[in-house]
């Protein structure tokens, strides 16, 4: 606060001053050299004032709120899957592991891959191997043990 | 000094205008994505080297813990759809090529290790995650805590996998 009221001082009052006044007026400017005031250079503000109807999408925003809860909702599963097996707790697992690794490699899509027909036809991929993935662990669900029997079996040994 | 004062006082001025100014700015109304998209092309398009960073960055324990997150997160769904894949295409039963494992088998210490080896990536991308989770609700972003979690994170990891390879 003093600092901004030394340097208001400088600024609106002239140089002169400033010669006439005692040194523990120099010390706090010189501190706050960096910090004083904001040198306008075409600035690109990416503000959103509140006065600005601007309708974007909340779309991103859910997508995260929406791998949240499958985090969580998966690590739920988890000791359910151990004391009550069966087939809704295999095709709940099948569903949500899928979706969760779906997401997760999405993020890496999106972090490494750059540029538009390189994105495109990777999350195209992503897809085909989620879709596929999706519909092995539906088939072993039905005609074979079940992912839960297939663990306990696997530890069994 | 007076030469500086006098530069500081010339910013200064620009100052009482600066304010003017803001009001007249228009947002730029360009996502996050579509920047990063145009540093890519911009750069690409240019032919531009990437700045060395983890080749020369020093490796901290976080860093190392949080790409193998991501690494047992990979492994673990390539895993998985490995597993589906075969049980689309191979024609016999899961209990068969069980079996079929199991009489191949190099003895009790490798069938331990096997187990070890498959509850290591399972535990240690569930505990990380809880961590995530915990960053995601705002909580212990300190680095001392950002630490302390890593190694819970990381004890537990080993001593929920040695628990299981045992069962």
């Amino acid at each position: 606060m003093a600092a901004l009221v030394t340097i208001s001082s400088v600024c609106y009052r002239g140089v002169r001053p400033l010669l006439f006044r005692s040194s523990s007026l120099i010390r706090p400017l010189a501190v706050q050299k960096d910090r004083d005031c904001p040198y306008l250079i075409s600035a690109k503000i990416h503000a959103t004032p509140s006065n600005y109807a601007y309708s974007g999408s909340k779309a991103a925003s859910l997508h995260w709120t929406g791998e949240r809860i499958l985090s969580i909702a998966l690590l739920g599963l988890a000791p359910v899957a151990y004391y009550y097996p069966g087939p809704a707790v295999d095709y709940s697992l099948a569903a949500a592991l899928t979706l969760h690794g779906h997401w997760g490699l999405g993020q890496i899509v999106t972090d490494y891959i750059h540029g538009d027909f390189k994105i495109k036809m990777a999350n195209a991929g992503l897809f085909l191997l989620s879709t596929v993935t999706f519909a092995g662990l539906c088939y072993f669900n039905y005609h074979d043990v079940g992912i839960c029997k297939a663990v306990a079996l696997l530890w069994s040994k | 000094m007076l030469l500086t004062t006098v530069a500081r006082q010339g910013l200064c001025l620009s100052r009482s205008q600066f304010g003017v100014l803001y009001r007249h700015v228009v947002p730029m109304g360009t996502t996050a994505n579509e920047e990063m998209n145009k540093f890519w092309a911009k750069n690409t398009r240019l032919n531009r080297p990437v700045s060395p960073h983890i080749s020369i960055y020093k490796w901290s324990i976080p860093m190392m813990m949080s790409i193998s997150h991501r690494g047992t997160g990979v492994a673990l769904s390539s895993g998985i759809s490995a597993f589906a894949l075969a049980a689309l295409v191979l024609p016999e039963s899961y209990p068969y090529y069980l079996d079929l494992i199991h009489s191949m088998t190099f003895g009790p210490q490798f069938l331990a290790f096997s187990k070890f080896a498959l509850a290591f990536p399972v535990a240690y991308h569930t505990f990380n995650g809880i961590r995530h989770l915990a960053w995601d609700l705002g909580k212990g972003f300190k680095i001392p805590e950002v630490y302390r979690s890593g190694y819970i994170v990381v004890a537990l990891t080993v001593l929920t996998s040695i628990g299981l390879a045992a069962m």
